[in-house]
């Protein structure tokens, strides 16, 4: 064996035998799991009839989790969910902790990013779908826009290094930073390919020889028992064409205030991305000799969860999605193009761990769309369970 | 004369069920909403389950922890260190033990509960 190769085994032989050499420990298991279904109701069609799915009617979301405790310091966590994609592998992960202060996550997962993906199963947040930026297929003009800023989950193979550390008892501070495969894209891609990223059906593997990376740093204070707020900054960047050439780069900020149960949550999220304008010819625009090699996606939401009453919640949120940059010829888009969605929405607790959602949602276009129209409306009617 | 008293025994005996069923209810905690009605908690554990409450119900429902079935306190010490921590979780190290408090106390009700269930069967 090679001195490199030994490099590599070296560690995971020591892991191993650090796991299975710890002091007797029963091995503890826990399963969770969560289920919605959610009936998307909008008049407004971004495509012809007959042209592919429309994302509008009945969609289910479930997910089963079990973590075993292996010892003291390490657990295994599995995770499995169902959506519009199918069986998807959420995650499948082992933790090492050394302290509060260092846990060695190895394996598929979602790294560290921003305040919502914390919370992205269904049956933790109250409305039947996610702020704009993160969505993942629920939102209007979905082939056009190809998805949010960074749909979420966005599980992925790799290796993260977090911890967190108490100054006193009223600040928490959080860091993570993470190494993983990576989104992937084809060469001549004018976007993140999302379905090649995370698909198994298309290999959990990466499209090339480049790491991504980025990490997460976090602050939260409290300021009563029972009120605290959050400031957190997250990044990620990596090479997604397989000559690794194309580069992404995600940052984004967030804010959470809680008081009680009521919650404010804001977060802004920026894709910055290469285009490959080896062929101009493919691009709407005329493609400069200097820059227009490259676009933005940014946006933001604003949110208030509001208890009413122990059983019934109202939520209000404000969602803001904006692409400027050269278009493929056939894209619906300009080279400025942007969304904003208003939410007005209420969830309702039928019984401890199963609640009705509904939501109406009233959208706004720059772009006229398929359908002649600037603006839409649609509607959510869900039920949502944990156990 | 024998309507009279077999109408007398009937009431009597639907008074002491319900009663029965009152005084039963109110040494049980009830659920409300996503949680639990805390003016059924006993008061010594009030302040824990309010703490658990708010802590807990920040990144997830609170039927993960309350319908989970486990009621082996090493098991929840384990659960709750994991939250504890979770980014942002808000959960100080010195509220374990207050947090850990509540979940002995609803442990310990949930096994009444069941085993209060299996009684009858085990009768048979």
């Amino acid at each position: 064996m090679t001195t490199s190769r030994w490099l590599v085994v070296a560690p995971l032989v020591a892991l191993v035998m650090a796991l299975f050499t710890a002091p007797a420990w029963a091995v503890d298991r826990n399963v969770a799991g969560s289920l919605q279904l959610d009936y998307h109701l909008s008049p407004e069609r971004s495509t012809p009839v007959g042209s592919g799915p429309t994302f509008r009617g009945f969609t289910t979301e479930a997910a089963l989790k079990l973590t075993a405790e292996i010892s003291e310091q390490a657990s295994v966590n599995f995770k499995v969910c169902v959506g519009c994609h199918g069986f998807e592998t959420d995650m499948v992960h082992l933790d090492y902790r050394f302290a509060d202060e260092l846990n060695v996550r190895v394996g598929r997962f979602s790294p560290s990013f921003g305040a919502f993906n914390l919370r992205h199963d269904p049956a933790n947040h109250r409305l039947s779908d996610k702020p704009l930026v993160y969505d993942m297929g629920r939102m209007l003009r979905v082939r056009d826009w190809n998805l949010g800023v960074l749909p979420s989950p966005f599980p992925d193979n790799g290796v993260e290094a977090s911890g967190t550390h108490w100054f006193g008892s009223k600040t928490q501070l959080d860091y993570a930073a993470h190494l993983v495969s990576g989104f992937k894209g084809s060469t001549a891609g004018a976007d993140l390919d999302f379905v090649q990223s995370r698909s198994g059906s298309l290999y959990y593997v990466d499209n090339n020889d480049q790491p991504a990376y980025g990490g997460r740093l976090a602050l939260t204070e409290r300021f009563s028992q029972n009120g605290d707020v959050t400031l957190g900054a997250s990044l990620m960047r990596g090479a997604f064409d397989p000559g690794a050439k194309l580069t992404y780069t995600i940052t984004g900020a967030d804010l959470t205030l809680r008081i009680d149960r009521t919650n404010l949550r804001i977060e802004y999220l920026m894709r910055r991305q290469d285009l490959d304008v080896s062929d101009p010819t493919r691009y709407r625009y005329e493609v400069p000799a200097k820059g227009g090699d490259s676009f933005v996606k940014h946006g933001g939401y604003a949110e208030l969860e509001l208890p009413v009453t122990a059983s019934l919640d109202l939520v209000g949120r404000f969602d803001a999605l904006y692409r400027s940059g050269n278009v493929l010829v056939d894209s619906p888009l300009q080279a400025r193009s942007g969304i904003f969605r208003y939410t007005l929405g209420t969830a309702y607790s039928l019984r401890r761990g199963l609640r009705l959602k509904y939501s109406t949602e009233l959208w706004s276009f720059s772009d006229t769309g398929y359908a002649g129209r600037n603006e839409a409306v649609s509607m959510h009617f869900g039920v949502a369970t944990a156990f | 004369m024998k309507r009279t008293w077999a109408l007398a025994l009937v009431t009597v005996v639907v008074f002491a069920s319900v009663l029965s069923a009152c005084v039963k209810s109110s040494q049980r905690v009830r659920a409300l909403g996503d949680g639990l009605d805390a003016r059924t908690i006993p008061l010594e554990y009030r302040a824990d389950y309010e703490l658990f409450a708010q802590r807990c119900s920040k990144c997830h429902s609170l039927s993960r922890p309350l319908d989970n079935g486990r009621i082996e306190d090493r098991f929840w010490a384990g659960y709750v260190e994991r939250m504890r921590r979770q980014p942002g979780s808000g959960i100080a190290p010195e509220e374990v033990p207050s947090i850990l408090r509540f979940l002995h106390f609803y442990s310990t009700e949930v096994a009444a509960d069941v085993e209060a269930k299996s009684e009858p069967k085990e009768a048979k």
